[in-house]
């Protein structure tokens, strides 16, 4: 019994080791078929073409086409051994292996990651360096315009993601530091004008109490004479103009300039003088032609009187003007002794 | 209005092109509502001139946006076209050698602030540094909100700023305002340390709170949402979405809304009110404040409390207009040269 089994674990274990062989076989007919440009990833350093200047890279081409070149020649060489993609595969993996050795063998895994590291700051000093130039001179070109401090097209493109735990230790400090700001500030907020019904502004509503002109320049007067007094006249002048600069600015009207209120007394009394004027001129007007219209009306009815007069006479004698008749009855001959 | 003649000396008068219908007083509030100018009087160099459109954005409904200014003008063109159109303030930006300022100052003879900018930023490079820039088509048809900060009620200086922007905006009525039309922040930050002013403009969004983003995005774009990985609608609803990352953070930023707005944000619901900062940006100091219209004694001056040496008797004011500009302008240059000093 135990033979038997053994033989068939023997042979589960064989059809396994066959069945992975002819899996691998299949495979490899596959890799073998993708060129190794494609299938492996290329190790090569990568020159960054556009920053090289003109001989550079005419000197870069010419590498270039002799490498291309000399790859062509050596694929069609047949005694060269071609290559294929497993064979580089396999090397691949050897490399590997070899290098975990000489890790696990150094016991430093970090000195990997720095070659790595340095890797690819070499690959990257070329790109860095090269636009920190760029930039540096564009600052300068631009550093003479002042005024201006807005974000660089450049400079915003740099969104540069800092370490997972300092960011969160900065956030939780800026939000404390917040909350104090917030709590201090509003205590301290003013906002712009509110209009409630029975308040009224300052000052506003007092329009009632305004005070004539000559009462105001009288005023203004005893201000400036105030202001000269040498005792407290520093004081009175300080505190007048912050008062007035503060009622100004809230628009009410301040009337201080002596000045000015003279020339609009002055102003006011031409236009009163003025206007008296025009109002004389209009009434002798009105009287002027009321006048002559009377006149004229009692012209017209004296004509009148005398048209219709002479009207009725016209009518009287065309009534004895008859044809073959002298005219009026001068009586009877004989009645005149 | 028809043209206005500037009869002195023939000089050519300023041609505002802003053919605006608007009201000078305020049909609610019954105050008038403050206009400005936005201009330069010197050649500025080209961001600086977006500077300027950005800021005339800023003040947008009540500004002129597209003022022509010849070299020929000068302040005093300015002033007279602002009497009849009733303009309220000025906004002027000026480039020299040494430093950029911005001054602010009331029309008729109002005090001016002079701020001298530090640092800017554009409108348009804020919204290239964002991810999803913000602007929804009528967000310059109202004017804006105004908050300050730290600027605190004890330095003199310091209130006559506040009081000085709190005029620039129009107030708003409680009673009347629609919540549709508050779209846009101004927001002033005072650093008492370093006395430099933070300006920042934002736009202001609401967004109800405590509902997942899935059915947020979905009400609002009325795209169809991708249920791929769903076995029912049911599941698009019910499942627990994320919300917003931040959500937490912002307890204090929800408000009750009063009324519906829009269609997402229902009233009596708890809102969460989004700001995305939109325009200029700049860090400013308070430089100097005169009396007058860039006229006028000094009554504040650099950082200390350096008061108006400069300041001249009211007889004086008119026959050396001239000379006052002209002293003030060496002060000027004297105290930029102090502040290189220091610098």
């Amino acid at each position: 019994m135990a033979k038997k089994k053994e033989k068939v674990v023997d042979s589960g274990l064989d059809t396994i080791k066959s069945m992975v062989h002819q899996h691998s076989e299949f495979f490899d007919t596959l890799v073998e078929l993708i060129p190794a440009r494609f299938y492996l990833p290329d190790e090569t350093e990568r020159k960054w073409f556009p920053g090289l200047s003109k001989a550079q890279k005419a000197r870069a081409k010419r590498k270039t086409t002799e490498n291309l070149k000399k790859a062509r020649r050596d694929r069609l060489d047949p005694e060269k051994s071609a290559l294929t993609t497993l064979d580089l595969l396999k090397q691949k993996i050897e490399k590997e292996k070899k290098k975990l050795s000489n890790v696990v063998a150094e016991d430093d895994d970090e000195s990997e990651e720095e070659a790595d590291h340095k890797k690819a700051k070499s690959d990257s000093v070329t790109y860095e360096e090269l636009r920190q130039r760029l930039h540096r001179k564009i600052d300068e070109l631009k550093g003479g315009r002042g005024g201006s401090e807005r974000p660089r097209s450049h400079e915003k493109r740099k969104k540069i993601v800092p370490n997972k735990r300092k960011r969160e230790k900065t956030v939780e400090e800026e939000e404390d530091k917040a909350k104090l700001d917030v709590e201090e500030a509003a205590k301290d907020l003013t906002y712009g004008y509110v209009k409630i019904d029975d308040d009224e502004e300052h000052g506003k509503g007092s329009k009632k109490r305004r005070l004539s002109k000559s009462r105001e320049l009288e005023r203004a007067l005893k201000l400036e004479a105030a202001k000269k007094d040498p005792e407290k006249g520093e004081v009175i002048a300080k505190k007048h103009s912050w008062q007035a600069a503060t009622s100004r600015a809230a628009g009410i009207k301040v009337h201080d300039d002596p000045k000015l209120l003279k020339q609009s007394i002055h102003k006011e009394k031409k236009r009163q003088e003025k206007n008296a004027e025009k109002w004389k001129e209009r009434v002798e007007g009105q009287q002027k032609v009321r006048v002559e219209k009377q006149q004229k009306r009692s012209g017209n009815i004296a004509e009148r009187i005398e048209q219709n007069k002479q009207r009725k006479i016209a009518k009287r004698e065309k009534k004895l003007m008859r044809p073959g008749f002298e005219g009026r009855k001068e009586g009877v001959i004989n009645d005149g002794k | 209005m028809g043209r206005f003649k500037n009869n002195k000396k023939g000089r050519v008068n300023v041609k505002p092109i802003a053919k605006n219908n608007q009201a000078n007083v305020d049909h609610v509030t019954g105050d008038k509502i403050p206009k400005s100018f936005v201009f330069s009087r010197t050649k500025l160099p080209g961001s600086v001139k977006q500077l300027q459109m950005d800021l005339r954005k800023l003040m947008l409904p009540y500004t002129a946006l597209s003022l022509k200014e010849k070299k020929r003008n000068t302040l005093r063109d300015f002033l007279n076209v602002s009497g009849p159109m009733g303009v309220t303030h000025f906004l002027m930006l000026k480039k020299t050698a040494s430093a950029l300022s911005l001054r602010v100052a009331r029309t008729p003879q109002g005090p001016t602030l002079t701020f001298k900018i530090h640092q800017y930023s554009l409108a348009s490079d804020i919204a290239q540094s964002q991810t999803r820039p913000r602007c929804p088509p009528d967000l310059f048809k109202n004017p804006p909100l105004i908050v300050l900060s730290g600027f605190g009620t004890q330095e003199l200086h310091l209130k006559l700023a506040t009081i000085m922007f709190q005029n620039i905006f129009p107030a708003i009525d409680i009673n009347t305002v629609k919540l549709s039309t508050c779209q846009r922040l101004v927001l002033l930050n005072y650093n008492k340390d370093t006395k430099l002013i933070d300006f920042r403009h934002y736009s202001i969004r609401l967004q109800p709170v405590g509902v997942s983003r899935k059915l947020r995005n979905f009400v609002q774009t009325h795209k169809a949402p991708d249920l791929r990985n769903l076995q029912d609608v049911s599941d698009f609803i019910t499942k627990a979405g994320y919300g917003s990352e931040s959500e937490g953070d912002e307890e204090a930023a929800t408000v009750t809304l009063s009324s519906d707005l829009g269609r997402v944000n229902k009233g009596s619901t708890k809102s969460a009110v989004k700001l995305q900062e939109i325009g200029p940006r700049m860090t400013m100091q308070l430089v100097r404040v005169e009396e007058g219209l860039c006229s006028g004694g000094i009554i504040f001056s650099e950082d200390g409390n350096v008061d108006g040496k400069n300041k001249q008797d009211g007889d004086e004011e008119d026959d050396a207009a001239g000379e006052e500009e002209s002293e003030e302008g060496e002060e000027g240059s004297e105290e930029d040269m102090d502040e290189d000093a220091e610098d």
